[in-house]
């Protein structure tokens, strides 16, 4: 089956500043950053696709998560070209549509102490990016501290506690809701007023 | 979708509009009235791709050379055409891309043949016929003697 939606309206003016606001989010976690439009395939948002249309091509290899429309998958391969893996540890970018199904975080890969570059960036589909509990981010591109208010119970966060225990190995994350884009480096220390168990 | 019954035309048409001269399917187009509306899927883009070889068709393959490729897919409702042209004309891989949409439109389909792929195919033929006719002149053949060994 072959997509029937364009991609970027203007390919490369769109996937630079997608790609702009992109690395903005990692280099400011928690600030949400704004990218550019475009006409999304049932299931995915605005940002997130545009975000698949910058970071995807020929080389890189995708972990779906089950339960997206059955229009995303022809939609990335038309456009980006990308491959596919059930594996999430084989996979450089996974994305995610519902935490609440979704693997542990330390099912992917979280690099190796030589490539601590080669492990996987979750792009993952929040239904809003606040509304949830605050919690606190400290580290580095972070003014003393921030506070976040994703959508997140605190399973993840304590998997996240680990995730950036392991420092320089470990997991960067996008989160998307509608056009907003946050980023969560694998250097950013989160307080989540919990002790770990 | 293309059907089952234009399959196997489909690779000789797409041949055909790729290696038609631009001018002669402008003017073809043309002839064509009130095309459909049609968006662009994937607009042209200029690309390279790398032209593999055998020696004699069935040895190990090696790398003959980079060509430049245009390509372009339009949406006509629920057809996607494709064209994949040779050089760095936009316009070329366009119209290639809307001719091939169109060939599998059951309402454009003959017409679209008949103004379109069929004048193409004929022009092709007789410049191919011209160009033979002009090196015939000076065909030279190549015989091995008999040396007369055993």
């Amino acid at each position: 089956m072959i997509t029937q939606l364009a991609g970027f309206n203007d390919a490369v003016h769109d996937a630079q500043s997608t790609f702009r606001a992109l690395l903005e989010a990692l280099a400011r976690p928690g600030i949400p950053q704004s990218t550019v439009s475009l006409t999304p395939p049932a299931g995915l948002d605005i940002s997130c696709a545009a975000a698949c249309l910058t970071l995807l091509d020929l080389e890189t290899v995708v972990w779906l998560q089950p339960g997206f429309s059955g229009d995303v998958r022809p939609w990335l391969v038309f456009h980006t070209g990308c491959r596919f893996t059930d594996n999430p540890k084989a996979a450089n970018f996974a994305l995610l549509g519902d935490l609440g199904s979704a693997p542990k975080l330390s099912d992917f890969c979280w690099g190796t102490a030589e490539y601590p570059e080669a492990a996987t960036s979750l792009l993952i589909q929040l239904p809003g990016l606040t509304g949830g509990k605050p919690v606190t981010l400290r580290g580095p591109g972070i003014a003393n501290e921030i506070e976040v208010m994703l959508p997140l119970d605190t399973r993840f966060w304590q998997q996240w506690e680990s995730v950036t225990a392991d420092y320089p190995l470990g997991l960067d994350c996008w989160y998307f809701s509608q056009n907003q884009v946050v980023g969560l480096p694998r250097t950013a220390k989160a307080n989540f007023g919990e002790a770990a168990p | 979708m293309v059907n089952a019954e234009q399959q196997p035309l489909r690779p000789i048409w797409m041949s055909t509009l790729a290696k038609a001269p631009l001018p002669l399917l402008e003017q073809c187009v043309e002839t064509l009235e009130h095309l459909p509306e049609y968006g662009l899927l994937r607009a042209p883009e200029i690309g390279l791709a790398m032209v593999r070889g055998r020696a004699e068709g069935t040895g190990p393959p090696f790398n003959l050379g980079e060509i430049t490729i245009t390509r372009c897919v339009v949406q006509l409702g629920e057809f996607s055409g494709f064209g994949y042209v040779a050089g760095r004309s936009k316009r070329h891989a366009e119209l290639a891309a809307l001719c091939d949409g169109l060939l599998q439109h059951p309402d454009w389909q003959d017409r679209v043949q008949a103004q379109v792929i069929i004048p193409l195919q004929t022009a092709a033929q007789e410049k191919r016929n011209t160009e033979a006719a002009e090196v015939e002149s000076t065909r030279v053949n190549f015989f091995t003697m008999l040396r007369g060994e055993g």
